[in-house]
């Protein structure tokens, strides 16, 4: 029996099947995380050197080309890229997209363990690096606070940040810019002189004072006590009375020669929260957590944490990156509901009877749950492709329902029992309801084979569609025949219509429309070359538009955040960065309303920390983070208002150059940028042809954020020592490397423990000894006789300029200049500074590439036309096999071009440039749109084996077929209404494929409805009349195969 | 005795399996997906994606009186809808075992 019959006869079994298919969607639904994009990472690991005290050049020559020579045979290597700092080295391994990075960090390990013994001796153990999105920090707080700010770290350690980590999912608690406490010994080198004591015995001795140790055990009388020396400080207070030396048979104290303060450290990082001072609590989640679930855990446990603070201390959401993720889910869920809704009311509107519509309905909900349960099983997210996936799918599901229901109801309108009309009407049309899904599949599928970045996000979209769909077809020829028997009854035709009715209103509408197209037809084939002629001009004419449209790689979404990285003059003390960045503070407070929260740090943090990773600091830089208002609530778009920020920081002359990022900060979207590789060995001419380039191309109208990647030269006081002076007083180089680091910086020191906390102590001399040139000179160098030489005398200071960071791409050097352009579409930016570099002149040496967004963005259209041919290959063989014609699946395909007609005009209505997204659905239109054509075309091919004449049955078809034509493509646009319409968090990402779908959608609907018939006619009438001339016309003696006429 | 030989759409199983019913006619043979066509109108039933329907067969021995009242509920059962299609010939039964 097969398995409709079975179906129908067995429906408690059917529905028990469809239940636990129901409960197990439910269950998976209940258990899903919430995301914005499918997990994706980006396929790079990073190799982490450090070589204290060497400078950008050594570091390059001796750490990264030694380490990218050992990483070269990594299998999978897409780029390597390094940059050369001083003290560290960074190698970046770009893989592509789906290598397994287990597998390549391994070999990559073997790799440096190769070249490992080639580094130099001082070079750290290379650590790598596995950088994951999921790494990002989930959640920013705010700190402010007045008079508790100096013990802010204590009090947050201990009431927020040790009850926040046992949340579940949390993964790390950190604090930024907290104010360390730090015990500082300050000399005063005149006294300290006077006593003929060194820094090196001060440090000496304090480390010999601050110790506890055990001294072994005493047996006595029958116990064992272990002894122990306690030495170590009680209290800061007794650093002062420390004896250092005897000096004239007086005793030397510490406070003789020294200040000792306890305070707090001397941050070389100054942060403002909304340009007070403050910290930041940064959290991140444990990797495979849900972050929605992780934030809305934390912000739900935070007020409470807050009441037991002081009273002065203010905590505030600085960034959740659960909001925007809520944000979009919650919209995208409202526009499934939306477009579910739209679908339901097109099935009744044409069906015009409410169990039929809900027996086909009922395919919606099942559908789409099973979906559910492959986002559980491949342990992916609710995301936003996922949701717009069953957007696309949502329209698609009932097609197959309303086939078999239609001939259902044909047989019980005939007279047959329900029961049987169901058994018999499914097994009439079950395999043309497989073999049009098979279509959507043919392009549905290829979508998970294709690679790279686009591939790594439609691959759910390929996988969630096709399982829709299938089930849908599954259920189609089970589920609806069983309903179908149950539900249906022969409806007996009323004897008056009744004035407000569905066959007196719909029904009559529906009627004209029948008669408007058969007239139409009718019309187009008697003129069938106008009609090709005109809709072959439409598509010249499309295409000629499209070629003058812009293309973006990703659409932007307005994510509600912004980051500016500000360069002032190279070596600039923070307190002068910190006027600027005070400046700019208050331009922000008085211009920017929109500015929910902005954050601005200058410096950096000597205590370095993880965020050093993500953003570079430096006494010089500024950087500032935005969280903006609700989308809602503000005129202005975050380009908008970077626009402006771009405007006024070029008006601060302190300015050296700046990098405002719109969207930038944690888990931001790719940015649409143009960025030139300039590869080339020597500085010199690479740098001035970035600058030349970046000056040329900043002309250009839409170029915003210029920048060039290598920076400035930095000034470095360099300590030359006379070795024969030197020689001659007894000193080595060493020595006075050393003397010079202890006295500026302070020697390696115990540290200060109190309530099991550990404290730096820090010797150096006073801040007023240690900030000038001649403070350098007058720096005394002990030798073996005690005697006293100044640095002066020993060796000359001299000021050198050298680049602070080399950057390398696949082993040569290299210099970007990266552009992101404003109101500009990406491919159109590309052109033109394609063009001004092509005025340049350019040295053969030095080669020129471009990079970036673009880069990504040709490699996807690469991708995304192929996927497009294998689509159309797949759905030729497919039509091919189901009508056993070539001819056939020709026919229907002249439909396809006009859908990217109907992109191409949808993007000119409603004014927005294509990208990759609504590609992608100009690749799913030929799925969907040679469905319409395949119906039409079948049901034309019956008519006519049937018996009817050619145009005959043409237009007989076309008026019986244009219903169900059109209640498909109704569902499937109505159903991508919401999406291509939706305006709130996140719409810019998937709008665009709405616009396109529909776009396309409704133009091809028009041709295949007029066009695909009157190819139909222009391609079959010969075949028609040579049918008559029969081979087998043995009865007349006429034909090919009687004997008389050979 | 008379052998009755129907021919019908197999939308209409159900309704000849309850004519026979009502006729308490116990005997019967049955041949299920068979393809045909009616000699003057009606579609054909060719198991065909152009012509999709099939036809059940069902050959009843049964006495002279009883064929009557089969061929009345038949002739009923058509007039219902003669586009659905169902047909039932006679022959005599000569002899049997």
């Amino acid at each position: 029996m097969s398995i409709y019959g079975n179906a129908v006869k067995r429906p408690i079994t059917t529905i028990m099947i469809f239940v636990a298919l129901l409960v197990m969607g439910g269950y998976s639904l209940n258990k899903l995380p919430i995301d914005f994009y499918p997990d994706i990472d980006f396929p790079a690991i990073s190799v982490i050197t450090t070589y204290a005290g060497a400078s950008a050049a050594d570091i390059e020559t001796n750490v990264t080309r030694t380490i990218e020579d050992g990483l070269n045979s990594v299998g999978n290597l897409k780029n390597i890229t390094s940059t050369s700092r001083d003290n560290m080295s960074i190698v970046v391994c770009e893989f592509e997209w789906g290598t397994n990075l287990d597998e390549a960090s391994n070999e990559m390990r073997d790799g440096i363990s190769f070249i490992e013994t080639f580094l130099p001796e001082e070079v750290e153990k290379p650590m790598l690096f596995k950088f994951s999105s999921s790494a990002m920090p989930v959640l920013f707080y705010g700190v402010t606070a007045d008079e508790s700010f100096e013990a802010i770290a204590n009090i947050l350690d201990e009431k927020v940040v040790n009850p926040l980590n046992r949340i579940d999912g949390v993964g790390s608690v950190g604090l930024m810019g907290a104010p360390g406490r730090e015990i500082q010994v300050d000399i005063d080198p005149r006294k300290m002189e006077s006593y003929n004591i060194s820094v090196e015995m001060i440090a000496g001795v304090l480390n010999a004072e601050n110790l506890n140790l055990p001294a072994g055990n005493l047996e006595m009388g029958m116990m064992d006590y272990p002894l122990r020396v306690k030495g170590e400080f009680p209290s800061s207070d007794v650093l002062d009375d420390i004896v250092l030396a005897s000096f004239n048979g007086q005793t030397v104290y510490l406070s003789d020669v020294a200040t000792v303060r306890d305070t707090i450290r001397d941050t070389s990082l100054d942060e403002r929260l909304n340009g007070k001072t403050g910290m930041r609590i940064v959290i991140q989640k444990q990797s495979g957590a849900n972050t929605v679930q992780v934030c809305q855990d934390i912000n739900a446990m935070m007020p409470e944490l807050i009441k037991s603070l002081p009273d002065d201390i203010e905590i505030t959401t600085f960034w959740d990156s659960s909001l925007f993720i809520s944000e979009s889910i919650n919209n995208l869920s409202n526009t499934l509901m939306y477009a579910a809704i739209a679908v339901v009311l097109v099935v009744l509107f044409f069906l015009g009877r409410w169990r039929a519509t809900f027996i086909v309905i009922l395919t919606i909900p099942i559908s789409l749950i099973v979906s559910f349960i492959y986002l559980y099983i491949s342990g992916s997210s609710i995301n936003i492709i996922a949701l717009s996936s069953l957007s696309i799918a949502i329209g698609m599901v009932v097609d197959d329902a309303i086939v078999v229901l239609e001939n259902i109801t044909k047989h019980v309108e005939r007279g047959a029992r329900p029961r049987e009309a169901a058994i018999y009407a499914t097994n009439e049309v079950w395999l043309a309801v497989i073999v049009t899904t098979l279509t959507v599949v043919a392009v549905f599928l290829p979508l998970t084979l294709i690679g790279g970045m686009t591939g790594e996000l439609f691959r759910p979209l390929g996988y969630i569609v096709t399982i829709t769909v299938v089930t849908s077809t599954i259920s189609a020829i089970t589920l609806t025949p069983m309903l179908a028997s149950k539900m249906m009854k022969l409806r007996k035709k009323p004897e008056k219509v009744r004035a407000i009715s569905y066959d007196n209103i719909i029904g009559r509408f529906l009627n004209s429309l029948d008669g408007f197209y058969s007239r139409t037809l009718k019309l187009a084939l008697r003129f069938r070359w106008g009609t090709l002629i005109i809709a072959f001009v439409i598509f010249l004419l499309s295409m000629m538009m499209a070629g003058g449209m812009g293309f973006q790689f990703m659409p932007e979404a307005d994510q509600g955040s912004m980051t500016a990285a500000i360069e002032l003059q190279t070596g600039l003390r923070v307190d002068e960065t910190t006027k600027v960045a005070r400046k700019i503070d208050a331009f922000i407070e008085e211009n920017m309303p929109e500015a929910k929260f902005y954050y601005t740090s200058s410096g950096s943090d000597d205590q370095g920390g993880f965020m050093s990773l993500f953003m570079e600091t430096g006494s010089h830089r500024i950087n500032i983070n935005f969280t903006l208002t609700d989308l809602e609530t503000r005129n202005r778009n975050v380009w908008d208002l970077s626009n402006m920020l771009t405007e006024y920081l070029e008006t601060i002359p302190e300015i050296v150059t700046f990098d405002v990022v719109p969207n930038g900060g944690m888990g931001g979207t790719t940015e649409n940028n143009v960025v030139l590789e300039i590869y080339g060995y020597d500085f010199e001419t690479t740098s001035l042809i970035a600058n030349a380039l970046a000056d040329s191309v900043s002309t250009i109208e839409g170029a915003t954020n210029v920048n060039v990647s290598r920076d400035p030269s930095k000034p470095q006081l360099q300590i030359v020592p006379d070795r024969e002076k030197m020689a001659q007083h007894g000193l080595n180089t060493y020595t006075l490397a050393n003397s010079v680091r202890n006295r500026v910086e302070g020697p390696y020191m115990s540290r200060y423990r109190e309530e099991g906390e550990e404290y730096d102590i820090v010797v150096r001399f006073v801040e007023e000894e240690r900030s000038s040139l001649s403070n350098l000179n007058d720096i005394a160098l002990m030798n073996m006789q005690n005697q006293v030489i100044r640095l002066g005398e020993v060796a000359d200071i001299e000021e050198h300029w050298s680049p602070p960071n080399i950057e390398r791409k696949n082993r040569e050097r290299m210099v970007t200049v990266s552009i992101t352009p404003y109101k500009v579409p990406l491919s159109v930016m590309a052109e033109q500074v394609q063009a001004k570099i092509n005025q340049m002149d350019i040295p053969s040496d030095v080669n020129l590439q471009m990079g970036g967004a673009v880069e990504d963005m040709q490699e996807s259209m690469k991708d995304l036309m192929l996927l497009l041919l294998l689509s159309l290959i797949l759905t030729y063989l497919v039509m091919a096999s189901q009508f056993e014609s070539l001819k056939m699946p020709f026919i229907i395909m002249f439909s396809i071009p006009f859908a990217f007609t109907g992109v191409v005009l949808a993007h000119v209505v409603t004014g927005t440039t294509m990208n990759v997204i609504s590609m992608v659905g100009g690749v799913m239109l030929v799925g969907i749109v040679v469905k319409n054509a395949i119906v039409l075309v079948d049901y034309i091919n019956l008519t006519r084996a049937r018996g009817v004449e050619l145009k005959e049955a043409i237009v007989e078809s076309g008026k019986s077929r244009l219903r169900p034509v059109l209640m498909t493509s109704l569902t499937t646009i109505l159903a991508m209404l919401p999406l291509a319409l939706s305006t709130g968090s996140g719409s810019e990402i998937w709008s665009p494929m709405g616009i396109a779908v529909i776009g396309g959608l409704i133009f091809s609907t028009i041709v295949t409805l007029v066009l695909v018939p009157v190819v139909y006619h222009m391609m079959l009438r010969k075949s028609d009349a040579r049918k008559v001339k029969t081979e087998y016309d043995f009865m007349n003696g006429t034909g090919e195969g009687n004997p008389e006429n050979n | 005795m008379k052998a009755v030989f129907i021919v019908y759409n197999q939308a209409q199983t159900e309704k000849v399996e309850y004519l026979f019913e009502k006729l308490k006619i116990r005997g019967f043979t049955r041949w299920t997906d068979l393809t045909g066509r009616g000699s003057v109108d009606g579609p054909p039933h060719m198991n065909t994606h152009t012509w999709p329907e099939q036809n059940t067969a069902r050959m009843a021995v049964m006495e002279d009186e009883t064929v009557k009242a089969v061929l009345e509920g038949i002739k009923k059962l058509d007039e219902e809808n003669t586009d659905v299609g169902i047909r039932a010939f006679v022959w005599d039964i000569v002899d049997y075992y």
